[in-house]
């Protein structure tokens, strides 16, 4: 529906192509991943309105066309197809699920077009093909930060719980490799269905281990829930260490969060302040989730690369892209990609949730 | 053990009122209707989208279960007894359309996303060392207050022995001038309220999502046939042992037969418990643990 609206709206406000410069985004307006979409929607608007404020891209206004995937591969893959054949967008951003992300950016490297992965941390990423860039950290460097961090806290022996796709598959296997390297032991791997309606069977089986903490990431809304079930069966009696805090924690009431441990995104870098404000004066709030900067980080690179390239055609910009990402100082901190166009760099917090909100640790 | 018997009184409450909406359905239109799980998925969603208008939730509820009941009848006027003269399997594969139509509508209008009723959080209640939340409570007893009001309903008034009358015999019971379409009526209208209530009582302990009434298909149509298909009472109990099979087959842990010290069932197989129990009482009791259907020459 909402996806409907917003191609009607794209065709009300259509103007001659050559008069901007225009590219797509993909990302989850609704599912269970909505809020974490929203976030990055802020993002892009955000940027969108600084660099046409700066003259725009190539001296031409930049439009971004945002697609809702829905939280489902094939509307994505669909959305990616008229993005390609009606728009003909040189570069899409997105998605937000790396299983989702892998089969969208596939075939954009079909179509030679670029990809900008401004939320998947699977390290399957890496692999998506030559003109694929993440202004995100992959998981490589991510589990062996929470490996660390979660065995200075004193645990030996923990369960893992995980949704069953391809984030859930690569950051427990991820998890569990390096906690063991330095010494934990992880007694189970839970994978729960995404979108069910209750997950009390998931968490009492999980509670029969009697780990010293459980290890989650679980997108917004199913991360819900299992925290409700989790006060309910009182199995949060046990300390829980959520990967990727906030986007465990976006749609869970605080009663049920509040004592989780976990860690997240540095959402904001050196030069992010000028970010923060701008989101807060136009939103009237704090960051919902880590995700917005990502999203904002891609538009302006993408922005950045195109003017330097003096042209928006897929193999000029990623050339520029490659010497811009030598070192680009983003809205999330330092973003340089390696050989293989991934970020190199990707900070990360330590945080507790107290009565209050977020703290650092 | 508490915990054990608690979650299987929970899950049973979860399948019970559906079953039993399908087997009362099915005592007088004879045919198995699939779009009965649908009924409980657009109960739900109507009681919350009432609620939301600022209307206290119970009255939200019942007027939602009204309305899915009237909605009962009105598909079984035009679709179902139409169908059903061509033969059962016709109806049922309509009734299945039928499911999949409220689906699609649901998803354009409603969305994928899951909602949640937002009750305060109330303290938890200990029942001998197991927890219970206050929608868990209310939810069991908006089942078990169904159950009595139906059970009094079939065998302490006038309406409930022509229903039942009907139900053993259509031919005789006319013949005895009951009004067998007001009869039908009554008991589909009923079969609608039923279902919205159980989809209710599902969505308010726990989320409220499209799949929740398809998600129920295979544990609501295995109770309703362990029960014998068209026999409400029976499918109260046929839904007790769909989840003892169910809850079981979850908390058992395996580890200890294959010398590790844990091992689980993923929950995601559990559904196969279900399965497994439907095919065998097909295979053994085609009619059910209770023989109900009499048959006459």
């Amino acid at each position: 529906m909402r996806a409907a609206l917003l191609l009607a709206t794209s065709l009300l406000t259509a103007v001659p192509a050559a008069a901007q410069t225009t590219i797509g985004a993909i990302i989850p307006l609704s599912g269970a991943s909505a809020t974490q979409g929203e976030d990055q929607r802020r993002g892009i608007e955000i940027a969108v309105e600084e660099v046409n404020a700066a003259g725009g891209v190539l001296g031409k206004p930049l439009k971004v066309i945002v697609e809702d995937s829905g939280g489902r591969p094939p509307s994505a893959l669909d959305a990616a197809k008229k993005l390609v054949a009606v728009d003909k967008v040189p570069a899409v951003i997105g998605e937000y699920s790396s299983g989702i992300t892998l089969p969208m950016a596939q075939y954009l490297m079909q179509e030679g077009k670029i990809h900008i992965n401004a939320g998947s941390s699977s390290n399957k990423v890496r692999q998506i093909g030559p003109t694929s860039f993440s202004v995100i950290g992959l998981e490589a460097v991510s589990s062996r930060f929470s490996a660390v961090d979660a065995l200075a806290m004193g645990w030996k022996k923990v369960v893992v719980i995980g949704p069953n796709n391809a984030y859930g598959h690569g950051m427990s296997e991820g998890f569990k490799e390096e906690f063991e390297k330095i010494g934990g032991s992880v007694a189970s791997t839970l994978l729960y269905t995404e979108g069910q309606t209750s997950y009390r069977r998931e968490l009492q089986q999980a509670a029969q281990f009697k780990p010293d903490a459980f290890i989650y990431s679980a997108y917004g809304k199913d991360a819900a829930l299992i925290n409700r079930e989790s006060f309910e069966l009182s199995v949060n009696r046990t300390p829980w260490y959520a990967i990727y805090f906030t986007m465990c924690t976006a749609d869970s009431k605080p009663e049920f969060v509040t004592g989780q441990y976990g860690m997240d995104l540095n959402f904001i870098g050196a030069n992010g302040k000028g970010y923060e404000e701008a989101y807060r004066k136009k939103y009237g709030m704090g960051f919902k989730t880590s995700f917005s900067g990502y999203g904002y980080d891609a538009v302006k690179v993408f922005a950045a690369a195109a003017n330097k390239a003096g042209s928006a055609e897929p193999e000029a910009v990623k050339a520029a892209l490659m010497e811009v990402g030598k070192s680009y100082e983003g809205a999330t901190g330092t973003i340089a990609f390696d050989a293989d166009r991934q970020r190199m760099l990707q900070p990360y917090l330590k945080l507790r949730r107290g009565a209050e909100g977020m703290e650092q640790r | 053990m508490v915990q054990f018997l608690v979650d299987l009184l929970l899950r049973a409450g979860d399948i019970a009122l559906v079953a039993v909406a399908l087997s009362a359905g099915y005592s007088l239109v004879k045919f198995p209707n699939i779009a009965i799980v649908q009924y409980a998925t657009i109960g739900p969603f109507l009681a919350y989208l009432i609620a939301r208008s600022g209307i206290p939730f119970a009255l939200a509820v019942a007027a939602a279960c009204l309305f899915v009941g009237v909605l009962a009848v009105a598909l079984n006027l035009l679709v179902f007894e139409r169908l059903l003269k061509s033969g059962s399997a016709i109806a049922m594969i309509g009734s299945l359309a039928v499911g999949m139509l409220f689906t699609a509508t649901l998803l354009v209008t409603a969305g994928p996303d899951t909602r949640h009723f937002d009750f305060a959080i109330t303290a938890l209640f200990d029942v001998f060392g197991s927890n219970v939340t206050l929608t868990q409570m209310i939810s069991l007893a908006m089942s078990l207050t169904a159950f009595i009001l139906l059970a009094l309903l079939l065998f302490c008034t006038d309406i409930g022995r022509c229903m039942r009358a009907t139900a053993a015999n259509p031919n005789l019971a006319r013949a005895t001038g009951i009004d067998a379409r007001l009869v039908v009526r009554v008991i589909i209208f009923l079969s609608g309220m039923l279902a919205a209530l159980g989809g209710t009582g599902i969505a308010i302990k726990s989320e409220l999502n499209i799949l929740l009434g398809p998600d129920l298909m295979l544990p609501v149509f295995a109770a309703a046939i362990l029960g014998g298909l068209g026999n409400p009472i029976g499918a109260i109990f046929g839904a007790l042992v769909i989840s003892f099979a169910e809850t079981l087959a979850a908390a058992i842990n395996f580890g200890p037969l294959v010398g590790q010290s844990f091992l689980f069932i993923p929950v995601n197989y559990i559904a196969a418990a279900s399965f497994l129990i439907l095919v065998v009482a097909l295979l053994f009791r085609p009619y059910g643990l209770f023989v109900n259907e009499v048959k006459r020459v």
